[in-house]
């Protein structure tokens, strides 16, 4: 598994190390039953403690994307569409957050702010 | 499974100085990262442990074991880097090695010739001759070559330069996949440790300040300004605060916590942001004692 880890976000380790498994899973990268690397094997790989590549697994578990089997180790697991969005929108509520927030704080209007994320899919249908 | 060390009351005390009465202990296959200023007592603490100074109160025990002189056994679980590498020094660093091997029925001769290639270190010098990276490239190789339980690292990448650190890294990153080794690792260059690290005990003026898993430090620490009217912030999570008319800057322990006061206090245009594991360091040690303590 490549993770692409970085020192110098904002992220915490543990929050990239889930980002990154979990967008693997949802894009169909890992399909359903896929071992994932043991923690100790993951933390190695990716020099980063037991305790944060564990905090990840965790994440993931109770999001509900992967399970463990006792003694087997970790897997993705099966997930129905309507997961699948209800986790985007999820996501999206929590990287919107705070850019969100700000644009009020410097003065936009809910209205105004509505009308940034309709010029944003209209820029993204365009460019493919 | 016990565990990998247990201080229980332990008193060291030097003219002027007091490390302890020092009470924690590490579970098998963490990484303790243990950070202080230069004179804080990281070295005495390590003393104690490998039995290299006898202290004045307390006791030890490595893997259930109890550190004393007359049984030193403990000894055989433990792999140690101090702060002063001491070799037969007209000795080669093939002759030091094999000096030691006997004193440790688990050495392997396999792995520390590995380890001496992986380093680069040439063997066949005389430990003199040695450079100062290379010293301490030969002590790391004692000190792993028994595959011991509990690597006690006392600064170990000081005077190597950036490969090689990154190769020790590795090397110890590599010790910990088998799940019960343990590493306790005393460093003022949190940058090393900020990675390996499962938890961190902050030492000063040798008493622990505060023990906690990395991650819940970075997680909670923030920090946070905002505009109120009033002057007076008195929140306990607070542990900095500056203020500029209404513009005010705080560091928080625990920023869910400040948030809610600060919202129930009427605080306008919250904004936080995460710190690094550096400037949280900082900020302990200006004398945060009041910390959460795992």
């Amino acid at each position: 598994m490549i993770l692409n880890l970085t020192d110098l976000s904002d992220e915490p380790l543990q929050s990239q190390i889930a980002r990154q498994i979990r967008a693997m899973i949802l894009n169909g990268d890992l399909p359903a039953d896929t071992d994932l690397p043991s923690i100790r094997t993951l933390a190695r790989e990716q020099h980063v403690s037991v305790i944060t590549v564990q905090r990840a697994y965790e994440h993931l578990i109770q999001e509900g994307l992967i399970h463990s089997r006792r003694g087997k180790g970790f897997f993705v697991s099966e997930l129905e569409d309507e997961k699948k969005k209800e986790m985007a929108k999820r996501r999206l509520y929590e990287n919107l957050e705070r850019p969100v927030l700000a644009a009020k704080a410097e003065g936009l209007s809910v209205r105004e702010i509505h009308h940034t994320v309709d010029v944003i899919v209209e820029n993204g249908k365009s460019a493919g | 499974m016990s565990k990998a060390f247990e201080f229980h009351d332990v008193v060291k005390t030097y003219p002027g100085f007091q490390l302890g009465p020092l009470n924690f202990d590490l579970e098998p296959g963490t990484v303790l990262g243990y950070i202080g200023p230069n004179g804080s007592g990281k070295t005495t603490t390590m003393h104690c442990l490998t039995g290299l100074v006898k202290c004045n109160g307390g006791e030890m025990k490595v893997f259930g074991r109890k550190n004393s002189p007359h049984h030193p056994e403990w000894k055989l679980d433990i792999g140690y880097v101090g702060d002063i590498h001491v070799f037969y020094e007209r000795w080669t660093g093939e002759r030091n090695l094999k000096f030691l091997s006997q004193f440790y029925p688990n050495w392997s001769h396999t792995r520390a010739e590995e380890l001496a290639k992986r380093f680069e270190l040439p063997l066949n010098k005389r430990a003199k001759d040695l450079s100062g990276g290379n010293r301490v490239k030969l002590s790391l190789v004692s000190a792993l070559a028994h595959s011991p339980k509990l690597l006690l690292l006392d600064e170990p990448t000081s005077g190597l330069d950036p490969v090689v650190r990154s190769e020790v890294l590795d090397t110890l990153f590599e010790v910990l996949e088998d799940g019960d080794r343990a590493i306790f690792y005393s460093t003022h260059i949190l940058s090393d440790i900020s990675r390996l690290a499962d938890e961190l005990a902050f030492l000063n003026d040798g008493q622990i300040l505060l023990r906690t898993a990395k991650d819940d430090l970075t997680d909670r620490w923030r920090k946070i300004s905002f505009r109120l009217a009033k002057d007076d912030v008195a929140v306990e999570s607070v542990v900095y605060h500056h203020s500029d008319g209404k513009d005010h800057q705080v560091i928080s322990s625990d920023f869910k916590d400040t948030l809610n006061r600060l919202k129930a206090l009427g605080a306008e245009n919250i904004q936080e942001n995460r710190m690094t594991i550096d400037e949280i360091a900082v900020q302990i040690m200006k004398g945060v004692k009041n910390g959460t303590t795992a």
